[in-house]
């Protein structure tokens, strides 16, 4: 496997077995459910109460998306204010954002603003972000609209999704849309390149390119 | 196929015994691909092309090898590609309309296209065939094998019916011979040629070429019908000596007069060395004229170029100019290869004497920083320095240096030219060094206000332009090319890391980099300089707040007696320090706690120590009444200020202060790398999670000790009301009394047992941020910085700088760009940024694509030059008013883009009238060597374009003695009639005689048009 050797950021030593690596940043406020997105994916487990991130963590998950073993390394970020600096350092070689937020708390939707701008500041001016509202399986409490979080999603530029990743509504969904606008966009930047750029050896290298891709919301 | 299968096959091996011959199979070989290639059936019906359509419509061509017995031919398909599908049009047909390529021979749309095959600009055909010898055939030379080839071009026509002129290309290949013909219904065209030398005299005119023509035709009616005459005359301009190329080369000795001002070091040399414009190519035509009415016999010519109806210009750019930033730029990155260490570059004597000498340096600086009682502002970073490098140069030959001393002087002050500012502030003035006022800081550019080009070192990976990085990229560019190449460059590092490590010792922060953590924006070598900053910036802190605290307590001064030695000896007395007031203060250092807390910051004892006076008074007074939550008593200390008005849980009253804390420890990229690489390894088990989140715990439990310390009594809860607001659930309800009150408790996943916060909560000790445990070792980092920039060699060092250079080139370009405006120019340098955006992006950027990217570089510049060239030349930006200006302005850059620009009002325009200058000008200087002037210029294989043409005949126009212009360099005279051939009664058919005439070149290329069925 040729391209896998040439993947993004850091080389899982342990596990050569994929054609692609993508990695990953879930982002948010604390407790909108980040790690309980995650575990529900990469695990599909689901505890009402994980320990507060501390730092930053991970996990790993391969899929098969159009032919290609695709390992997607999936890094968790603690929400809280005083670790914005640490997280942010992260923000460069990663190739997709899922940016959370809490539909019960008007607080974490108000900071989405705020965290679109942290990406835009630290990350590649190519990542992919998705806006997520968590825990729309919590009706009852809900404080944020579905219309205003797509609404925002618009005039960010960003695709949206409410998910659970209680009732694990919309989870694999987020994951799995979000990996195929990274491959789009992948594809778009090699058809563009020259055609040297495509061999092989360069491996899955987005590269930058002014215009964004259409922003339906996928709701 | 196995032998035992069906016997059927056998019966489909079909051998046709028509082809008997190879000449046979010749011309059913070339009807077979007239057939694949659809040409075969009824051409005509096509519009006539439009006016210039040849030009800028796409030609295309297709080919394919086919043999004659052994020998190798390619017959080859060139047409227009043109929009409208003939299909449309092909019912409105009748049945005996001529072929196309007939009907071309008389459209006067495209005359003279600047840029086509030979053939279409002789025979004014859109679509023709060619059959020539293969690539390594000999040619056809002998007449029965030309009329084999072309008898079998007949046969192969009248086969398959195909319309479109096919012809054979005979003698040598340069002599462009070609022969061939056109079959339509009822009428056929040959294509003849003739060749020659040296143009007869009797045909060096146009009444001679008439004559030729109507011979040709033979045509037996009288009065002939008219014959239609287009003529281009090409005159070529070459020279320019009257306009001195304006682009002077530098003067690099200037540089290092007196008046050497750092900013000349900011900026890159730009523009061409040679005149990239080598000639200018002026053709005057008559489009149309008819026989009769001008006179050009071997005696007198009505053909003057100034009335010529119409001019048009075309310019010869010179190949790959030398132009001054493609030089650069190449120069430097040839240095990317470089296998070589600095040592290996300097030789090993010289960086051995650097190691002695540093001691030397740190012992002469040590008097500049021992006296406390001197004020900081009067210590002059530049006099430091220069009193040290004197000293160096005092040991180091001058001759062994590669750089001299003044050239890296200027460089030096350059780069870092606070230190002229405090050298000139504190008015100690070294006039020996000849150094000028300081440069402004924005090196080269002083308008970052354009957003994007700002941004452009985010695009790039490089750094912000006016930061030291870029400064250095733009001096080691210069060094490279103007000073010494490799090993000026290797000294110039040498000196810059020397700097570094000054900086660092003397507390002297780094000029001209942004403050805060390294901008992974940047390119490594940016970051790791900042990351220097941030070490020297928490040093100078902590040697600051430590002078306060210990006033003149002589222990805490650094030490004279090197760098190393005197670092080591401060770091012990500080460790003494620490040990005293923990003592003092009676919070004596317990059993230490789970060396996994520490993993992240040093291991080396060094402890924050700044208590200060107030601080001290403030926590005499506040501290009595609290209790501490182990217990003890003790006073709060390390508070920043008031959380609002939220006060502690448990005493109530207390309000809630937030703690002053450490700032989690800067990274560059590699560390960071390095870092996410180690947690990555943990892999995913909840084990590994675990011990992650231990391993990046050190700030949090840095934050809670903090924190207690800053709040004594305070709980878990506290802290995590400040922490992580929403890990404290407040809940309304109603107490015994009625009355509504507010409930708060941890959230559930703080309240799992033995989680990470709870189990720091647990371990934290009440310790103010400045006495625990460093999160970043600021000794260390700097130290690895510093190692890190000395191992760097040379190729390294380019490599870092790279971006920073392309960055410069980009900016340099849009700057030249904006004086042009050629929009091509903006395209083309932006294409070159997203290219070379992609490519910096890689870790280990590409070396061919990058060389790409430089030549895409050198590319603009050379067109910007070009632009110059000829805006020098027609006078463009001397102040002259209105339109005029404007529209040559226009003419000048499409000059650049199109291959033959039309002049507007041919010779009496204000373009025309120049060029009309111009040859005037040029003509009294050559006056009588016209040979000189009709220089034969090679030209592109497939073009015709004129060449010299000695031609002693009496000159046009112009003056008495000397002519405006030079004799034409070529004359194209284009004769067209429709006339009945052979016989009086066939059909009226085109008829089409083209003529060169050049210097030493005379060619006919006729068309002759016959009917084949009423002769």
């Amino acid at each position: 496997m040729a391209s896998a050797n040439a993947s993004y950021g850091q080389k899982e030593t342990s596990d050569q077995n994929f054609d692609y690596m993508f990695k990953i940043l879930i982002i948010g406020n604390s407790s909108v459910g980040k790690t309980s997105f995650l575990f529900r994916y990469a695990d599909d487990s689901f505890t009402p109460a994980f320990v507060s991130t501390v730092g930053i963590d991970f996990k790993v998950k391969t899929i098969y998306r159009n032919d290609k073993r695709i390992k997607l390394q999936i890094w968790d970020t603690a929400g809280q204010e005083r670790y914005r600096t640490i997280t942010t350092a992260y923000y460069r070689g990663a190739m997709g954002f899922i940016l959370m937020y809490d539909i019960t708390n008007e607080d974490s939707f108000n900071a989405v603003q705020d965290w679109a701008t942290q990406i835009k500041t630290y990350s590649w001016d190519n990542a992919q972000v998705l806006l997520v509202g968590n825990k729309c399986d919590m009706e009852d409490e809900r404080v944020v609209a579905a219309e205003r979080g797509r609404q925002l999603s618009e005039q960010l530029g960003f695709e949206y999704f409410e998910a659970s990743a209680k009732d694990n509504i919309n989870v694999k969904q987020t994951f799995e849309r979000l990996v195929d606008v990274i491959c789009e966009r992948m594809s778009d930047s090699l058809d563009n390149a020259d055609p040297t750029v495509t061999g092989g050896k360069q491996g899955p290298q987005l590269s930058e390119q002014p215009q964004r891709s259409s922003q339906d919301c996928a709701c | 196929m196995a032998a035992d299968s069906d016997p059927e096959t056998e019966v489909f091996e079909i051998t046709d015994f028509t082809t008997a011959s190879e000449w046979e199979r010749f011309v059913s070989r070339v009807e077979e691909v007239l057939n694949d290639w659809k040409l075969i059936g009824s051409s005509a019906g096509r519009a006539s092309p439009e006016k210039g359509e040849y030009t800028s419509g796409t030609w295309e061509e297709k080919s394919q090898e086919i043999n004659f017995a052994d020998f190798k031919f390619s017959i080859t398909h060139h047409y227009l590609k043109q929009e409208s599908d003939k299909s449309d049009l092909k019912e409105e047909l009748e049945e005996d309309a001529f072929p196309l390529a007939m009907q071309d021979l008389l459209c006067m749309n495209n005359d003279f296209p600047p840029r086509a095959h030979c053939l279409v600009r002789w025979y004014g055909m859109r679509e023709f065939l060619v059959i020539s010898p293969g690539a390594n055939c000999e040619a056809i030379t002998s007449e029965s094998k030309c009329n084999l080839l072309l008898s079998s071009v007949s046969i192969s026509l009248a086969n398959s019916g195909c319309q479109v002129p096919m012809f054979v290309q005979i003698q040598q290949k340069w002599r462009r011979l070609y022969a061939g013909e056109c079959q339509g219904p009822g009428v056929r065209t040959d294509f003849e040629m003739v060749h020659l030398r040296k143009v007869p005299s009797q045909y060096n005119h146009l009444s001679g070429l008439l004559d030729i023509f109507k011979a040709k035709i033979g045509c037996p009616l009288t009065p002939l019908p008219p014959v239609t005459i287009a003529i281009r005359f090409t005159y070529v301009l070459q020279d320019w000596q009257q306009y001195s190329w304006p682009q002077q080369p530098p003067d690099f000795d200037a540089l290092l007069g007196g008046e050497v001002g750092g900013v000349e070091f900011g900026k890159l040399p730009f523009g061409a060395c040679e005149d990239p414009i080598s000639e200018l190519h002026l053709a005057t035509t008559w489009p149309h004229l008819t026989e009769g009415i001008v006179v050009d016999n071997d005696v007198y010519s009505d053909l003057d170029p100034l009335q010529a109806p119409h001019w048009s210009v075309r310019v010869r750019k010179a190949e790959n100019p030398q132009c001054l930033l493609g030089d650069f730029l190449n120069e430097f990155f040839k240095l990317c290869c470089r296998k070589e260490s600095t040592e290996e570059i300097l030789g090993r004597g010289l960086t051995e004497e650097e190691g002695k000498e540093n001691t030397d340096l740190s012992a002469a600086l040590s008097k500049l920083t021992e006296p406390a009682a001197a004020p900081m502002s009067k210590l002059s970073v530049s006099s430091m320095v220069h009193s040290a490098r004197k000293h160096i140069r005092r040991h180091r030959r001058v001759d062994e240096s590669p750089l001299s001393n003044d050239v890296l002087n200027s460089i030096l002050l350059y780069l870092f030219p606070d230190a002229a500012v405090e050298r000139s502030s504190t008015g100690a003035s070294d006039a020996s060094d000849g150094r000028a006022a300081p440069p402004p800081s924005t090196g080269g550019r002083s308008e970052p206000d354009k957003d994007s080009d700002y941004n452009l070192f985010n695009q790039l990976k490089s750094a912000p332009s006016d930061s030291l990085t870029y400064r250095l990229a733009l001096c080691v560019c210069l060094v490279n090319f103007y000073h010494g190449g490799v090993r000026a460059l290797a000294h110039l590092w040498q000196e810059f890391v020397l700097e570094m490590r000054f900086r660092w010792e003397n507390n002297h922060l780094v000029y001209g980099l942004a403050s805060g953590a390294p901008d992974l924006r940047c390119c490594l070598l940016h970051q790791k300089l900042q990351m220097l900053n941030c070490c020297i910036e928490r040093k100078r802190a902590r040697d600051e707040s430590r002078k306060a605290s210990d006033g003149g307590k002589e222990r805490d001064r650094p030490l004279p007696g090197g760098g190393e030695n005197g670092r080591r000896s401060r770091r012990e007395g500080a460790a003494g320090a620490t040990a005293a007031t923990a003592a003092g203060s009676g919070a004596a250092r317990e059993a230490s706690p789970g060396k996994s807390w520490d993993s992240w910051s040093d291991s080396e004892d060094e402890f924050f120590e700044c208590l200060s006076d107030q601080e001290e008074a403030a926590a005499a007074k506040e501290g009595e009444a609290e209790k501490g939550g182990a217990g003890r008593a003790k006073p709060p200390d390390g508070r920043l200020h008031p959380h609002g008005t939220m006060t502690l849980l448990n005493p109530s009253t207390e309000p809630m202060y937030i703690p002053v804390t450490q700032e989690p420890a800067p990274m560059t990229e590699d560390l960071l790398e390095e870092q996410s690489e180690v947690l990555a390894k943990l892999g995913t088990t909840a084990e590994g999670a675990h011990l992650r989140a231990r391993m990046q715990s050190a700030c949090l439990l840095s934050d809670m000790e903090s924190f207690k310390a800053a709040n004594p009594g305070c709980s878990l809860e506290d802290f995590v009301r400040w922490y992580s607001p929403r890990d404290y659930v407040e809940e309304e309800v109603v107490d015994e009394a009625g009355a509504p009150v507010l409930r708060g408790e941890l959230s559930a996943r703080m309240k799992i047992p033995g989680n990470m916060w709870a189990e720091a909560w647990d371990t934290a000790r009440s310790v103010p941020a400045r006495r625990q445990k460093r999160l970043f070792d600021d000794t260390k980092e700097a130290e690895k910085v510093l190692h890190y920039l000395s191992v760097q060699k040379p190729a390294d060092l380019t490599r870092h700088l790279l971006p920073c250079i392309l960055h410069a080139a980009v900016l340099k370009l849009k700057e030249e760009e904006s004086l042009e405006d050629i929009p091509s120019v903006k395209k083309a340098v932006q294409q070159a940024t997203s290219h070379a955006s992609k490519q910096l992006r890689h870790p280990n950027p590409d070396h061919k694509k990058l060389e790409e990217v430089i030549s895409q570089l050198v590319a603009v510049e050379t067109v910007i030059a070009r632009a110059r060239s000829l805006k020098a030349k027609f006078g463009i930006g001397k102040a002259e008013a209105g339109e005029d200006s404007e529209d040559l302005e226009k003419f000048v850059i499409s000059l650049l883009e199109e291959p033959e620009v039309a002049v507007l009002g041919a010779g009496r325009g204000p373009a025309g009238s120049i060029i009309h200058k111009l040859f005037v000008s040029s003509q009294r200087l050559t006056d009588f060597t016209s040979d000189e002037a009709a220089l034969l210029a090679p030209m592109d294989d497939d073009l015709v374009r004129p060449g010299g043409g000695a031609d002693d005949r009496k000159p046009m126009g112009g003056g008495l003695n000397v002519p405006d212009f030079p004799p034409p360099a070529g004359r194209e005279i284009l004769l067209r009639t429709c006339v009945p051939r052979p016989a009086p009664y066939s059909k009226a058919l085109p008829q089409r005689l083209f003529c060169v005439l050049l210097r030493e070149d005379f060619r006919l290329a006729g068309a002759l048009s016959s009917d084949t069925s009423f002769f």
